[in-house]
């Protein structure tokens, strides 16, 4: 989970026009060549060294990992590693290689390799992201009784290890090459910063389709960097590009209509975009306002007068579903079915805000004490998504009588207030899930940590229920039987629906698109999005 | 002649927007959600923008409050200039000096940034209105320099003229100068003013395409070009056009005034 922050940064146009201008224009490619667009350029190509999207694509593309995690079933499916076993406690995790596995150049991959690659994850020098998944790397010890067996030990069970192994791509022993060698479905073949990465098909990938036919079926991918929404999406008409993941919703309705066919909508993606109160008691705000904040019936009122169904119509051009939790329909393993959130009615909250000593007086609402209820709403610059919500919601509570200015502010403004100077009454932003599982998300619900956002860095729970927070989501980490952990993830569902702390507006959906020649799609909302079956992906008309 | 007309004109545009805002009894706020993007209709006359509200009157509010905003600021703005360009060309050549250095300084200041850091450092809940003007002043503080330097100048050369050492040796009051002194500025000053009206325009629109203008729902001609960041909204809606054919329009007529004078 992270801030969407590239997404952020797209509006200067000089800086979308100086990107415009670097990237090279795409001359005749070969058929059976699979090309899109990356937002920027990867930051590394060492697999062990991944902490952002695009390098994780190409890690994605290039990696040969033990196992691989299915976006569809949320199962891990055997890979380099034709079966596992693990222990009772978890503990002991043995992987039995396939045999005849070799490298992209041609070496033989055996136990040795897969050691090697997995302790210079654990090891600290490397400084990879991935160790913090192991709780204690150091004590993690791998073993190679045979050349095609590996047996790791665990000083703890560790939640997922579908996910885990999933990022970890088996190199050649003592020869890490930036992807140039791999063991996965392409290596590295060149890199023009700024311009493109070119992709080759491994001749010594493992897997075959059911007549035998070697895969991946394309013979490379050329991943071009362009910054600028406008120009990846012109290319993709002109055909220069087979897809677009991540379609902003304005463009939607223009492929629909130009290009017939290419767009599609997902329904509601795993991520949302959510409003809340600043509810910290270290804000530099007036006492009175502090206390609205921290009214759960002021919180609520707001959620019910809100008109959801008009912004997902309205903002986002009807792609986006209305969201009433954090958890999204989408993610069918987690979502809480029986899910009871405040309804939206108007007059209800009229109703909710006066049994709370609020009271109306002409147009305007004013608290127990005579204070007018008045707010700002801020929000990132440059995204128009977000800004139209807060000037719908402007209006919705009007109606109750609440004056609401919104503020967009640049990005490092916005985070400036939000983690360090607390100076901000509500805010409008969005959160990305990377991940369906929830527990991806303890740094978000858990009191004590910096992005707790609506009263971050908490030394004890502020109240009962953020301590019951706390409580389930230890609990869900902490659980080895499945219907424990959902149980304390429905339960924090609920609480978060009836307190609103983040009062939710709308899943995004997902939306993407496709060129009619590409064959072989079976979109998911899940990472890595609609590429993750590129194995298969092939062009109409295509070499193969 | 032809600044009758462009004067014509523009008298013509702020009367038809005056005439828009106070009989159409519609707000520029108002929401009208079943119809975001809808066409020209006898509803809404130019359609409608995102939200659903009226384009002929936002377009109407907006060149008021653009308009009202950059004359008020450029008078701020050439008043400052005026002031700080004759006190230094009257002042001992040190302290000129020194007072031409500082215009030179805010003139080097990359003033984007430091309008984006005075923006952010508002306080959060002030209202559009004030927002606006606020937003204008700043315009105005920083817009002050560039025609100092040529009211000091023409100060300059103003202080060394036959009539000033005439005066001079007649014994007059350095206040009695001055008054003297100012009609001979103003075939200088009136250009100026003139000329920063649509700089100050031009720097509105810029600040509102960053989001950092007038705030919503404000309408502002920043704010509207804003949406012509994509070209899915282009293609959508030719009438998206129209504010800024205004826009150029008007800074136009205003450049050709200046050329008159």
């Amino acid at each position: 989970m992270r801030f969407r922050t590239q997404a952020l940064f797209v509006l200067p146009t000089l800086v979308a026009m100086v990107t415009a201008t670097q990237a090279t224009s795409q001359g005749p490619k070969p058929s059976a060549e699979l090309a899109w667009a990356i937002r920027y350029d990867p930051k590394t190509f060492d697999p062990a060294k991944v902490d952002e999207q695009v390098s994780e694509t190409v890690r994605f593309l290039t990696g040969g990992v033990l196992l691989r995690l299915n976006p569809q079933t949320q199962e891990p499916q055997p890979e380099l590693a034709e079966s596992w076993t693990s222990s009772a406690d978890g503990r002991v995790i043995s992987f039995r290689l396939r045999s005849g596995l070799r490298f992209s150049d041609g070496t033989s991959l055996t136990s040795q390799d897969v050691a090697w690659s997995l302790r210079r994850i654990l090891d600290p020098a490397t400084d990879a992201p991935t160790a913090e998944e192991f709780v204690a790397p150091q004590k993690v010890t791998v073993e190679t009784p045979d050349p095609r067996t590996v047996v790791v030990r665990l000083p703890l069970r560790i939640l997922g290890i579908g996910k885990v192994f999933d990022e970890i791509a088996i190199e050649p022993a003592g020869r890490a090459s930036q992807g140039r060698v791999t063991s996965g479905l392409f290596c590295i073949a060149n890199y023009k910063r700024g311009q493109f990465v070119q992709l080759k098909a491994n001749p010594n990938y493992w897997k075959r389709d059911a007549t035998g036919v070697q895969l991946p079926y394309a013979s490379g991918i050329r991943l071009e960097v362009v910054g600028n929404r406008e120009q990846e999406i012109a290319r993709f008409q002109r055909g220069a590009y087979d897809l677009i993941d991540g379609l902003p919703p304005e463009y939607y309705s223009l492929l629909a209509q130009k290009s017939p066919g290419t767009a599609r909508d997902l329904g509601p993606s795993l991520n949302s975009e959510q409003m809340w109160f600043n509810q910290s008691p270290a804000a530099p705000l007036p006492d009175f306002e502090k206390a609205w904040f921290q009214n759960r019936t002021f919180r609520v009122a707001i959620s019910q007068s809100i008109h959801r169904a008009d912004l997902a119509r309205i903002a986002y051009d009807g792609h986006a579903t209305p969201a009433y939790g954090f958890i999204s329909p989408a993610n069918t393993l987690w979502y809480n079915t029986h899910l009871q959130v405040p309804h939206e009615d108007t007059a209800a909250a009229v109703r909710l805000l006066s049994s709370a000593g609020f009271h109306k007086s002409g147009d305007h609402l004013y608290d127990t004490a005579g204070h007018p209820v008045k707010f700002s709403i801020v929000t990132n610059s440059g995204n128009s998504a977000r800004q139209k919500m807060a000037t719908l919601i402007q209006q919705d509570l009007a109606a109750l009588g609440i004056d609401v200015t919104v503020v967009t502010l640049d990005f490092p403004a916005l985070i400036e207030r939000l983690m360090h100077s607390m100076d901000y009454e509500a805010c409008l932003l969005g959160l990305s899930n990377v991940e369906p599982d929830p527990n991806a998300m303890i740094n978000v619900w858990h009191s004590a940590s910096p992005n707790h956002q609506w009263n971050p860095s908490e030394k004890t729970p502020a109240t009962p229920w953020e301590a019951q927070i706390d409580k389930d989501m230890d609990l869900q980490a902490s659980s080895v039987r499945m219907q424990d952990r959902r149980r304390a993830v429905d339960d924090v569902q609920q609480i978060v629906a009836d307190q609103q702390p983040f009062i939710y507006l709308v899943y995004p959906n997902a939306l993407y698109a496709v060129s009619p020649q590409l064959i072989g799609v079976q979109p998911t909302v899940f990472q890595p999005g609609i590429v993750w079956n590129v194995a298969s992906l092939r062009l109409q008309g295509g070499k193969r | 002649m032809r600044s009758r007309v462009t004067v014509g004109l523009l008298g013509f545009l702020i009367a038809a927007a005056v005439l828009v805002t106070a009989l159409s009894g519609r707000n520029y706020a108002t929401q009208d959600r079943d119809s975001p993007m809808a066409g020209a209709s006898r509803m809404h006359w130019t359609g409608t923008d995102d939200l659903g509200r009226d384009r002929t009157i936002r377009m109407a509010v907006a060149l008021l409050i653009g308009v009202a905003g950059a004359v008020a600021a450029s008078a701020v703005s050439v008043s400052l200039a005026a002031g700080i360009g004759t006190a230094a060309a009257f002042s001992p050549r040190p302290v000129g000096g020194a007072l031409m250095l500082l215009s030179d300084i805010f003139l080097a200041l990359p003033w984007l940034f430091l309008l984006m850091i005075v923006r952010s450092a508002l306080p959060l809940t002030i209202s559009p209105m004030r927002s606006a003007a606020v937003t204008f002043f700043i315009l105005a503080a920083l817009g002050w320099p560039a025609c100092a330097r040529a009211v000091y100048r023409g100060a300059l050369d103003l202080r060394c003229s036959e009539w000033m050492n005439q005066g001079r040796a007649a014994g007059l009051s350095s206040a009695q100068l001055i008054r003297g002194l100012l009609p001979h500025l103003r075939p200088l000053l009136v250009p100026q003013f003139l000329l920063c009206i649509p700089a100050f325009l031009v720097a509105e629109a810029n600040m509102g395409a960053l989001g950092l203008g007038i705030a919503e729902p404000l309408p502002s001609w920043g704010g509207m070009l804003m949406e012509l960041d994509n070209s899915a909204m282009l293609a959508r809606s030719g009438w998206v056009y129209f504010p800024i054919a205004l826009l150029v329009g008007l800074l136009l007529l205003l450049e050709s005034l200046v050329h008159e004078v």
